[in-house]
């Protein structure tokens, strides 16, 4: 029990520590693939203790799902990053729910990030939240179904469950046409539900091309710094169950202090690693026109659809 | 035997390397009649000394009964089509259509063409013979296009996509004979030889060859123009020079049906002949439906003869359909009296385009009157693809009804309706144009160039009319042992 | 479910589906070039596969088949179509006959129609993996699939390439490769058909001033 509550306590440190690090390293990643020295590597840290510190100014014309919204974006993200494993494959919360109330708990937030767009009654906040709700009501079958494809062989949905049987697996990998189109279609998921290019640019000043920087464009003070760090730890979420649900040797199936700091060493490569290739990406696409970006969610969602019928067609 | 067959099959090679440097039409006029001589030389020395099935020359030629067949075919119509050549594209010259450099290339291309047909019908390994079909393909790309209209673009377009799928749906076809085969023969390239496939047909799985075989059906059924894959057939064989067309029509789709007769032989062995059977049936059938239907509402000549090759392909695939020793041997006696036929349907179709410089047929009456020669072999070979007697096709389509009659009746039946469609098509365009009187006028062609053709198509139809009265002993000589190929799996009534 | 321990031929079977996902990847794609390059990638994919093929069966020409894939796939016939597309100026726009969802879904089908045409032979022993024979005649369908799906002369081209490389997967993985000699005739044939294409569009631009073969319509019955 006791140990249960320090795991979970370590984890919430190590994601809360780690997730504006992410946020930095991609940032980094970009400027230098484009010559120029970018950002230091903490400026991301620098950046939410100096919002924590300013005043909040907020419109008149806002109501209470304008300052509830922060708070609950923040706890909704932090409670679905806790549910999935890290450095250790049984995590103590994994009794409380499996990718199902991930995807759910990500929804919530999402469900009040685009309440407080609308709230401010600006056009840009509602322009953002509109585009919003398109990009996740096609991301959420997707995510679901890619990460179904792997609970299949696994024979679960909860994520503990399924990456524990994986790692546990001698480092096989089962049945890679199905997984890998399941990875493909989350890699995508991954890119539209972090509001990264070509789905929308994070680093763009022009309100009209804005999806997720438009809803949150009234906010100010430690508000923002909530929004921004459950922003990062999203990112930091689909990385993790990128890198620990495909490939999740290097983990600790195993409360053990040794072997979870080594999980913790693999995963922060890991996951650095897919960082390093989502800046490469940013740097290589242009963002796509909003309609394409449809088509492109579409893929998306028949890449994870065709993973699963594979599975059940094929394999019996 | 060894040197004859290096021979034939080096002959076109060299010639075509030569035709790059020649320098006057003089001269290339000479190289192409030797080359056509060393052909005719060559073939007759290969056909009268057959060798056992096991004498390879090179390690990869072989030429059995079957290949040996199919080279008297290509040799003796590719020997008469170069001489044809040499006066139609002389005219060409003549009229400045062409430079001499593109005269030039035109014989590199074509020379290539016959090589690659000749390599293939002689090779005993099925992966390089698809190899040479290819080779043959890409030459026939260049040479569909040679005259640079727009309709002679989208007609080798049409050709290469089409015939680049078929050919690689024949590829997986092959690949998967290779993988039947590796399992008895071992992983190596014997595997891949016809002689050894021969051998060991019965121990094949038959599943994997009836895959194989259903994909070289369609893989090579799209070379040989067997509907539904026919499509791109009459455009190809129409906008291409008329030398071109002749060959295409003669040789190529003959060559593509040989690939597949191979095959045949192959998988009868291990699969029974109630599988190949039904669908080289079907396939015969609905090509000559297809065909015939096609050739009621045509109006370019070169199209109408484009469609009649149609035909008379589903009628082969009918006679191997039906199977047994009549069916087969009346496929075979068909394959050469229609190449025969065709070319010279052909060579006649291109001095009458030289004379009149257009397709339709409207504007062509009373040819008979005004180019005696050109109209007596049009009408001639006409009524020879039309399936008169006593031309051999007549015979052969005697024969294969007869076959198909013993297998199925209704078969018969049908195959007759359709063939008395196509025969009444063919003939009532056909008398249109070369009887009555003439209409227009058109440009006289040369006498030069009117000598070659003279040549080539009296060649032709003096063998069509000779082979169908009186069956010559070295083409008796081929047929005993080709029927044996086809034998071996067929159970004789 | 079977869960194969072979280490190799689990290998086999993540690159041969590495293979399908840019098969898909072509499909989904909307800009030329960007096809043309997906196609290199899908022939590095594919040396790779040979090269793993030959390391596992010890048919060590299979490594030369593999080196001539790289060398004439991967770098000289993407090199002739971009040089085709950038002389010709063919607008970078993909013309569509049915469009990006509907043809993913289309591929889907012909995968799991492969799979099922394959399934009585695979059985057969020989096979360093169940998939990949299917998954070779999947890619094979899939680049006819592409050739009708899609208009601009070019990406048929790509189409074809598609499924020789198909082919080439199917003659690797599922025979161990075929013999030498056969190989070096394929790629030849393979480089003298990117040529001849090559030079066919040139002329369909000149003459047609597009590539566009929905123009090609002059010629019926």
């Amino acid at each position: 029990m006791i140990e249960a509550v320090v795991i979970t306590f370590l984890q919430a440190v190590v994601i809360l520590a780690v997730s504006p690090f992410l946020v930095g390293l991609i940032r980094k990643v970009k400027a230098r693939l484009q010559c120029r020295q970018g950002p230091g590597w903490f400026q991301p840290y620098y950046d939410l203790a100096k919002l924590f510190r300013k005043e909040v100014v907020a419109s008149t014309h806002t109501s209470w799902i304008f300052t509830a919204a922060p708070y609950i974006i923040f706890s909704s993200t932090l409670a679905a990053v806790l549910l999935v494993p890290i450095f250790l494959s049984k995590v103590p919360l994994n009794f409380a729910g499996d990718v199902i109330t991930v995807v759910y708990l990500l929804a919530l937030g999402t469900f009040f990030l685009i309440l407080a767009g609308l709230d401010a009654g600006s056009s840009f906040g509602g322009m953002g939240s509109s585009r919003e709700a398109i990009v996740a009501a096609l991301t959420e079958p997707a995510m679901i179904l890619s990460i179904f494809a792997v609970g299949l062989t696994a024979g679960s949905t909860n994520l503990s469950t399924i990456v524990h049987k994986t790692a546990v697996l001698q480092g096989v990998v089962t049945d890679p046409p199905p997984h890998l189109m399941a990875l493909a279609a989350l890699f995508i998921v991954a890119l539209a539900e972090t509001g990264r290019v070509p789905v929308d640019n994070p680093a763009t000043h022009l309100e009209l091309t804005m999806i997720h920087e438009a809803m949150i464009l009234e906010y100010s003070g430690r508000y923002l710094a909530l929004v921004e760090w459950a922003s990062a730890m999203k990112l930091l979420l689909f990385l993790t169950l990128i890198s620990n649900v495909f490939a999740p040797w290097g983990i600790a199936t195993e409360p053990k202090p040794v072997w979870m700091t080594i999980g913790i060493a693999v995963w922060l490569f890991k996951i650095s690693g897919l960082a390093v290739l989502i800046g490469v990406i940013e740097s290589m696409f242009a963002k796509l026109r909003l309609f394409r970006v449809t088509d492109f969610l579409g893929l998306a969602f028949i890449l994870s659809l065709l993973a699963i019928i594979f599975f059940y067609i094929l394999r019996g | 035997m060894n040197l004859a067959l290096i021979g034939m099959i080096a002959a076109p090679l060299v010639s075509a390397l030569l035709s790059l440097v020649v320098k006057s039409r003089g001269s290339m006029e000479r190289l192409q009649c030797i080359h056509a001589a060393v052909l005719l030389a060559t073939m007759g020395a290969v056909i009268t000394n057959i060798g056992g099935d096991s004498e390879r020359v090179l390690g990869v030629l072989r030429a059995d009964a079957l290949s040996a067949f199919l080279d008297l075919m290509l040799a003796f119509v590719g020997a008469t089509g170069l001489l044809y050549a040499l006066g139609y594209m002389g005219e060409e010259l003549d009229r400045g259509h062409i430079s001499f450099h593109r005269y030039g290339r035109f014989f590199c291309f074509f020379n290539l063409y016959l090589f690659a047909m000749l390599l293939a019908a002689n090779l005993d390994n099925i992966a390089l013979m698809w190899i040479a079909i290819e080779g043959s393909t890409l030459s026939a790309a260049l040479l569909i296009n040679f005259e640079r209209t727009k309709t002679a673009l989208e007609a080798g377009w049409k050709y290469i996509i089409l015939s680049f799928v078929g050919i690689a749906l024949a590829l997986f076809g092959t690949v998967l004979v290779y993988y039947a085969s590796e399992h008895v023969l071992g992983v190596r390239i014997e595997a891949l030889q016809w002689s050894e496939l021969h051998r060991v047909a019965s121990d094949l799985n038959p599943t994997t060859l009836e895959l194989a075989f259903i994909f070289i059906v369609i893989g090579y059924g799209t070379k040989a123009g067997i509907a539904p894959m026919h499509t791109w057939l009459p455009d190809a064989h129409s906008e291409a020079p008329t030398p071109v067309s002749a060959m295409l029509s003669a040789l190529m789709l003959n060559l593509a049906l040989y690939a597949i007769l191979r095959l045949k032989s192959i998988v009868d062995p291990a699969v029974g002949t109630n599988f190949t059977g039904p669908i080289l049936l079907g396939l015969g059938l609905l090509s000559i439906a297809a065909a015939a239907i096609f050739m009621l509402i045509q109006r370019d000549y070169k199209r109408l003869f484009a469609y009649s090759s149609i035909e008379h392909i589903g009628i082969v695939l009918v006679g191997f359909g039906a199977g047994g020793p009549v069916g087969v041997f009346g496929g075979l006696f068909h394959m050469i009296n229609h190449s025969l036929a065709k070319s010279a349907a052909f060579f006649a179709a291109g001095r009458v385009l030289l004379r009149y410089g257009h397709k339709n047929m409207e504007g062509v009456t009373g040819l008979l009157r005004q180019m005696p020669l050109v109209g007596g072999t049009m009408f001639l070979s006409a009524l020879a693809l039309a399936g008169m007697p006593p031309f051999g096709l007549f015979v052969s389509e005697v024969l294969i009804a007869t076959g198909a009659y013993v297998k199925q009746p209704w078969v018969a039946y049908l195959f007759i309706g359709l063939l008395a469609v196509a025969f009444a098509a063919l003939v009532y365009q056909v008398l249109r144009m070369v009887l009555g009187e003439p209409k227009e006028e058109g440009v006289v062609v040369a006498p030069s160039g009117g000598r070659f053709a003279a040549v080539s198509l009296a060649a032709n139809l003096i063998a069509l009319g000779f082979i169908g009265i009186h069956m010559p002993g070295f083409l008796r000589d081929l047929f005993i042992p080709m029927t044996r190929i086809f034998q071996a799996g067929v159970n004789i009534p | 479910m079977v869960v194969h321990p072979d280490l190799g031929s689990q290998l086999v079977n993540f690159c041969s589906a590495l293979l399908l996902l840019t098969c898909f990847a072509i499909l989904a794609q909307r800009r030329l070039s960007a096809c043309v390059d997906l196609f290199a990638l899908q022939s590095v994919f594919l040396a790779v596969t040979a090269a793993l093929v030959a390391f596992l069966t010890g048919a060590y020409h299979i490594y030369i088949a593999a080196l001539l894939t790289i060398v004439i796939k991967a770098v000289i016939l993407p090199r002739i179509l971009k040089a085709v597309i950038e002389r010709l100026n063919v607008t970078r726009e993909l013309v569509l006959n049915i469009n990006i969802p509907t043809s993913l879904l289309i591929c889907g089908a012909l995968v799991i129609l492969a799979f099922y045409i394959t399934q009585p032979i695979i059985s057969l022993g020989f096979l360093l993996t169940q998939d990949s024979l299917a998954i070779a005649l999947a890619i094979a369908l899939i680049g006819f699939f592409t050739m009708i799906a899609r208009k601009k002369a070019v990406t048929q081209v790509i189409g074809f390439l598609v499924i020789e490389n198909g082919l080439f997967l199917g003659a690797t993985a599922a025979a161990y490769g075929m013999p030498l000699i056969v190989e070096l005739g394929v790629f030849f044939d393979v480089l003298v058909a990117g040529l001849i294409v090559g030079i066919y569009t040139h002329r369909l631009q000149d003459t047609f001033d597009s590539v566009d073969t929905t123009k090609l319509t002059a010629l019926k019955e």
